[in-house]
């Protein structure tokens, strides 16, 4: 996936986005990061044409996002959001289910297809003894896996998420993040996602895109881009940059 | 699952027992058996006065209730909110107010009625959109705008009726709800309608599923939004047009039977729409005919019985459920 200079305002007043040019590497985990209002997931919206550019365009397989139907875009490429909504009563299974909403047509049902997909992205996501359980049953990271699941359910070959972490505690971050790298070393998604946390960011991803103030600063592998300058630079925070054996390249903050 | 099953066949066995009981019951009486055996041979004097007459009362309380409460169940899926209802959001009182208007202007045109009555639930359904539009929509704005849209077609529609008798007995049927004097044409009209935009509705279920996610989740998921919220609309304006043309103004059907629906079978709407269905229906005509036997041989209106029994009935709903939109 390219994405050529794109410009994105909400107000038409001040640009969220500015002339924002970058590429999503095939088959590999993207992490975007930078500080609050940086654009982030504004950027993740635009890629996933829940919001128009004012300029630029996102080139998906050789063709321009808005130029696919919304059934034949939700093939390629599936969204988590960071907020969800959902009928309390409806049950783990169902809402998975809505995932093959863009492989139905009215006159080729297809549901063994169907059938097998949803078990698929059950099992990936660990639900498969809850499946009968409504939605107000599950736990914070429970839910936050059943969208996972929903997505998935899509059969993309593109997952992105917004903030997929936030509002977990530690263990179901480190859950949910080994069960998106499992995904991509498993089934070579590729994977767009939004995270705050620079050490998770380090750990979880092959590609890093700094942004601030609506413009990409720099995208590439961690150990090249994550220096105690460009942190510095972006969050006004002075860290230390640290290497172990066990867990590569960590970030410790020590003062502003 | 046996919860929503046990009350569908609750709900169907009611609606056969209060048809019945409202077929043989008022100033004429005959036994059930007497009825259905009357129907078919032809034979039985009072049976064919209670065909012309109470008949097509009953057909059309049933299909005004089962109308206006699948119009109420689609509004609530396209806006996202529990408290959307086409009495309450204005569409019901802009039908009934294009509908007099139009007739008073053009008397000869009477047999355009339900026309007139889509072109103005349209036009209000229109204007409550765009007026409470602002970058997405917001529930409660429309609800807010509705009850204004509501406010000043009822006023423009109550202006007519102190125009004085001519006015008050042509156009009697868009503005008040008392079924008596339903003929067989109005039975044809209500249920070819009625039955197109019932049977729409049926299709429409998993839209209105994916609706009650988020906007951008039910895109990325491959529907198309603001087409989806633009057909299921037109069908909801549809039912509760056609509702209002033929049994005129009644409010709360599509806020209650809804409710109490989502309590019983839950948000599916691949059963709730078919459940409100059949429960307004029931609603209706139990009001119907209540109206019609408590203080015989006055009739108290059905739309009088519907606002008693639905003002207490609702705050008792939104007391105890917690199962709504928009919290």
């Amino acid at each position: 996936m390219e994405i050529n200079n794109i410009s994105f305002s909400y107000d038409q007043k001040v640009d969220q986005l500015k002339s924002v040019q970058g590429e999503i590497p095939h088959g590999k985990i993207t992490t975007i990061i930078g500080p609050n209002g940086c654009g982030k997931s504004t950027l993740l919206g635009v890629m996933s044409q829940n919001f128009a550019p004012r300029a630029g365009q996102i080139i998906l397989d050789g063709k321009a996002i808005p130029a696919y139907k919304p059934k034949e875009l939700a093939k390629k490429l599936a969204v988590v959001h960071q907020h969800n909504d959902a009928p309390s009563d409806l049950t783990v299974e169902k809402l998975t289910a809505f995932g093959r909403l863009p492989h139905k047509s009215l006159f080729s049902p297809n549901q063994e297809e169907d059938e097998q997909a949803v078990e698929w992205a059950l099992t990936c996501t660990n639900l498969l003894d809850k499946r009968k359980l409504t939605i107000d049953q599950l736990s914070g990271g429970e839910r936050q896996r059943v969208w996972i699941a929903m997505a998935l359910a899509q059969k993309t070959s593109l997952l992105f998420l917004d903030e997929p972490t936030t509002y977990l505690d530690i263990f179901y971050q480190i859950e949910l993040l080994e069960l998106i790298r499992n995904l991509n070393e498993r089934y070579g998604l590729t994977i767009v996602m939004v995270l705050h946390d620079i050490n998770q960011a380090i750990r979880y991803s092959d590609n890093i895109m700094v942004m601030k103030n609506g413009e990409l600063l720099m995208q590439g592998a961690a150990q090249e881009i994550i220096t105690v300058e460009l942190i510095k630079r972006i969050y006004g925070v002075d860290v230390l940059i640290k290497e172990d054996e066990r867990t590569g390249l960590y970030i410790v903050p020590v003062g502003i | 699952m046996n919860k929503k099953v046990l009350s569908m066949a609750v709900v169907i066995v009611l609606l056969i027992v209060v048809t019945l009981v409202s077929a043989t019951t008022g100033s004429i009486k005959v036994g059930s058996l007497d009825l259905i055996q009357g129907l078919f041979t032809g034979t039985n004097k009072s049976v064919q006065i209670i065909k012309d007459l109470r008949l097509p009362r009953i057909i059309v309380s049933l299909f005004v209730g089962a109308a206006l409460a699948v119009a109420g169940v689609l509004l609530q899926a396209v806006m996202r909110s529990s408290l959307a209802d086409s009495g309450v959001i204005g569409i019901s009182s802009g039908a009934g107010f294009i509908s007099i208007l139009f007739v008073t202007l053009f008397p000869k045109l009477f047999f355009w009625l339900p026309v007139f009555a889509f072109l103005g639930g349209a036009l209000a359904c229109f204007l409550v959109y765009a007026l409470s539009w602002k970058a997405g929509l917001s529930p409660i704005r429309i609800i807010l705008v509705g009850i204004a849209v509501n406010a000043t077609f009822t006023g423009l529609g109550q202006s007519f009726n102190y125009r004085g008798s001519y006015a008050v007995t042509q156009v009697n049927q868009a503005t008040t709800s008392i079924f008596t004097m339903k003929t067989w044409t109005d039975v044809e009209v209500i249920v070819t309608y009625g039955t197109i935009g019932l049977i729409l509705s049926l299709f429409l279920s998993s839209w209105c599923n994916l609706l009650s996610l988020q906007d951008k989740s039910a895109q990325n998921l491959g529907l198309h939004v603001a087409r989806a919220r633009l057909i299921i609309s037109i069908v909801a304006v549809l039912l509760s047009a056609i509702a209002t043309a033929i049994g005129g103004l009644i409010a709360f059907v599509g806020l209650l039977v809804p409710h109490i629906a989502r309590l019983l079978v839950g948000s599916d709407h691949k059963i709730l729409i078919p459940f409100s269905a059949l429960a307004g229906a029931l609603l209706i005509l139990s009001a119907d005919t209540l109206g019609r036997t408590v203080l015989a041989p006055t009739e108290i209106p059905a739309s009088i019985i519907m606002t008693v029994i639905g003002g207490p009935f609702l705050i008792f709903l939104i007391r105890k459920s917690d199962r709504m939109y928009g919290n």
